[in-house]
């Protein structure tokens, strides 16, 4: 319990440390989701919308989930050094299977309905794709999205091993921060993943459009039990 | 003893072996050296492998007891989901690094802190999964099987387990691939399991070591990821075919 | 229908879903007890599976009979690995029971472990127990000094240093063979005879004490140009001619090829740093008499040569620190 007490004293003692190191680890964050959904959410909708190569797209998320983040990593400083770079490749290779699977899906599953009538009325493939197919499938790939953010969050932290700096730096630097330091980073990890949550909750809800609200509490559980966020 | 420097060695300098060379793949630290993987799996990558495994399947035996404890109880009254819930969320979003740190100085660098703070990780999903299967169970199942007379113990043994079996399977699924991962993280620990070798390998940047560690962490996790996906198939047989 | 509804015929695959619930909770009691089993026993002797004999002959005189068992942890850093490999290994040679705890981390938590009972002994080297242990950051004239120093904070706070190793893993400054011929260098003392040589070292190097601001108050240089690098990359950054002169430790594997001299330092500026086996007094004890003994005999044959190609063939040709422990004490009759 004192070492709780101790833990926000050193967060108040530590801010501009902790905020120098906050802003490193978004920045790994953000680097490694931006590739990750320039990666993930063409293909996934892609697919999606060609309603093809639904048993890989479906399943690499099992298998993404099922790798070890710092084994990736290791394999990662094998092939690419110890720094940032390698380990926002692992971090990538973390990301993009919820992401593409969740995309998928969403964008497959659109009811066939609403495709057919688009069809009749003329719209172009293209045209189905981003006027119908994306707007019904927003709210699942977000979901996605989400799912994504706070475990690349969750996992930038053992980046401090490979040389990328992160509030990880003190979690790994017992000998220097002592255990509130320690308890401090973790609660900053902690809340960075929970304010990103929120945020991506909120886009979540403001893109789905005001007609499926009502109903995106039951669909937001569609697709396989294996998309359930961890 | 008050001499300060231990006494030179009587005879004469001590004998030093050959030690033998390294290849010129390890030495020049080359991206995979086969030889150095053979020649190091039953001292170094086989033990660690062996290790990891033991304390995958402790931890995910004990969470999978205590979450069963904590589902039947909750599956029994309601209001202690969520509590349940809120503090198995919390230690769920401890980064593991720091976990394993902060239980150091109650239970030791031994084996039994890193298992306490792997279980940990796995209450949440397992207790989760658990309550949804068992809730899970439609009503009108629930009230035939006490119709034809059932006790409320046959009722859970009998109707409601077997049922929630594919839910709890799922929930075993990800929390054995979650064990194997976070185990890496045991090493600041214990030496023991793949992260050791993989921590000492990040501490050379030795990449033959790097990769085959981190290779068969990988493997590992697959591996165990798809024995279970067969059990989850043997066990439902009718979500084989259905696809939404 | 829906699924799961009870019906006589799914009553009959419900009671096979049952009979494999039986079966699955069966095979997981099993499992939990032999891994509880298992786990419960080796946890407190033993986090290493080295292949080491407890010793070849079990005659009722081996000093460690009996004795309780002892936690001897290790830093973070190869030499560390295999000095814990020698002591454990020597010791078990002589009936101990060691628990090796391997790559605990740096000198503060190897210390807070040693004195909150997690280890009861650990490989430190004299100048960083004066310095980070005991917070005396006088420097001292010679080893039997630093020793006598240590020592006495070490019996105020409940442990005892064991005898140092002849030994000693300190900081220094190398050149190639053919630099230290061209300009005439055997210790740092000649380096005033070169103008504005490159010298590549860790960061903290440049600021602190015992790095160049210990050079220019011990030997007077002050032209020198300092390149901050990763320990590691220096021998390589001197092979590649883009330094000088590398900072380097007097026990690295590099360094037994003589392909780089080592200058002497006779002002001792970067300090003492023979490694003493730290122990706590209430181990000490309890182990008895010849604890001490079997300890320092391992000490006693460590040499800087022997360090250095213990830890080229660990470091460098990635041998197995348990196996390169082994071969070096069977060699000296120590096993």
């Amino acid at each position: 319990m004192n070492d709780f007490v101790d833990a926000f004293r050193f967060i108040g003692d530590h801010v501009p440390l902790l905020w120098s190191l906050t802003l490193d680890h978004l920045a790994l964050t953000g680097a490694a989701m931006a590739i990750a959904v320039a990666i993930a959410l063409p293909l996934g909708v892609w697919l999606g919308h060609l309603h093809r190569g639904s048993f890989a797209a479906i399943n690499i998320s099992n298998v993404g989930r099922a790798l070890p983040s710092l084994a990736l990593i290791s394999i990662g400083v094998a092939l690419l050094g110890i720094g940032f770079v390698n380990v926002m490749v692992a971090l990538v290779v973390l990301a993009v299977p919820p992401m593409l699977t969740n995309a998928y899906v969403a964008v497959d599953g659109v009811d066939r309905d609403a495709v057919e009538a688009a069809k009749g009325m003329g719209m172009t493939p293209l045209e189905v794709l981003l006027r119908v197919e994306l707007p019904l499938a927003l709210p699942l790939i977000f979901a996605g999205v989400r799912t994504a953010v706070v475990y690349v969050i969750a996992t930038a932290t053992l980046g401090s091993v490979a040389g990328a700096s992160s509030l990880g730096d003190i979690i790994v630097d017992q000998a220097t921060y002592r255990l509130p330091g320690v308890l401090g980073a973790a609660i900053c990890v902690a809340a960075l993943a929970l304010v990103a949550e929120l945020l991506f909750a909120g886009l979540q809800r403001a893109v789905t459009p005001r007609g499926l609200r009502a109903r995106r509490r039951v669909g937001a559980a569609v697709g396989p039990a294996t998309t359930t966020e961890t | 003893m008050t001499a300060a420097l231990a006494a030179p060695f009587a005879q004469s300098d001590p004998v030093i072996p050959e030690f033998g060379r390294g290849s010129s793949c390890v030495r020049d630290n080359g991206l995979f050296c086969w030889g150095w993987v053979k020649d190091n799996w039953s001292d170094t990558l086989q033990p660690a492998l062996l290790e990891h495994i033991a304390l995958t399947l402790i931890a995910v035996l004990i969470g999978s007891l205590i979450a069963f404890a904590l589902a039947l109880a909750a599956h029994k009254r309601g209001w202690m989901a969520t509590p349940v819930v809120v503090v198995t969320g919390f230690l769920y979003t401890i980064p593991s690094l720091a976990l394993f740190q902060l239980l150091v100085p109650i239970t030791g660098l031994t084996r039994t802190t890193a298992e306490i703070a792997l279980v940990s990780y796995t209450l949440l999903i397992l207790f989760r999964n658990m309550l949804a299967g068992l809730s899970g169970v439609p009503a009108e199942v629930r009230d035939a099987a006490l119709g034809m007379g059932m006790t409320e113990r046959q009722l859970l043994w009998k109707v409601e387990l077997p049922l929630a079996l594919p839910a709890i399977v799922a929930g075993l699924r990800i929390a054995t691939v979650t064990v194997i991962s976070l185990a890496t993280v045991a090493v600041f620990v214990v030496n023991e399991g793949l992260g050791a070798p993989i921590y000492s390998a990040l501490q050379q940047t030795f990449k033959t070591e790097l990769i085959a560690a981190g290779a068969l962490c990988v493997a590992l996790a697959l591996v165990a990821d798809g024995l279970l996906v067969l059990v989850q198939r043997a066990l439902s047989p009718w979500t084989r075919t259905a696809r939404p | 229908m829906l699924a799961g509804e009870v019906t006589p015929t799914q009553k009959g695959r419900l009671n096979v879903k049952q009979g494999t619930l039986r079966m699955l909770l069966g095979a997981l009691a099993a499992l939990l007890l032999a891994f509880g089993l298992a786990a419960c026993g080796d946890d407190d002797s033993g986090g290493s599976t080295a292949g080491s004999t407890s010793g070849s002959e079990t005659t009722a005189s081996m000093p460690g009979e009996g004795k309780p068992p002892i936690t001897l942890g290790t830093k973070n850093f190869p030499e560390q690995f295999v000095l814990g490999e020698l002591y454990k290994q020597g010791l078990e040679a002589r009936g101990f029971t060691v628990n090796l705890k391997e790559n605990i981390g740096s000198t503060e938590i190897a210390d807070r472990a040693l004195r909150s009972g997690q280890i009861d002994m650990y490989p430190e080297y004299i100048g960083i127990f004066n310095s980070t242990v005991a917070g005396n950051t006088r420097s001292f004239a010679d080893a039997a000094a630093a020793f006598a120093a240590g020592k006495a904070y070490a019996e105020r706070h409940g442990f005892t240093l064991l005898p140092l190793t002849p030994f000693e893993n300190v900081d220094a400054l190398a050149v190639t063979t053919e630099y230290a011929d061209r300009h005439g260098l055997r210790s740092v003392a000649d380096l005033t005879k070169v103008r504005g040589f490159r010298l590549g070292g860790a960061p903290e190097f440049r600021e602190r004490p015992t790095g160049l601001p210990g050079l220019a108050r011990g030997y007077g240089i002050t032209d020198v140009r300092f390149s901050p690098l990763t320990i590691g990359l220096q021998y390589q950054a001197i092979d590649n001619g883009k330094i000088d002169v590398a900072q380097v430790f007097t026990t690295d594997g590099q360094l037994v090829d003589g392909r780089y001299v080592v200058l002497t330092d006779p002002k001792k500026i970067f300090g003492i740093q023979n490694v003493t086996p730290v122990v706590s007094s209430r181990v000490l004890q309890a182990e008895g008499p010849g604890f001490e003994e079997t300890v320092d005999a391992v000490s006693r044959v460590l040499t800087t040569e022997a360090m250095q190609r213990m830890n080229a063939a660990v470091a460098i040709d990635k041998q197995d620190p348990a196996a390169v422990a082994r071969q070096y004490l069977e060699a000296n009759g120590l096993l």
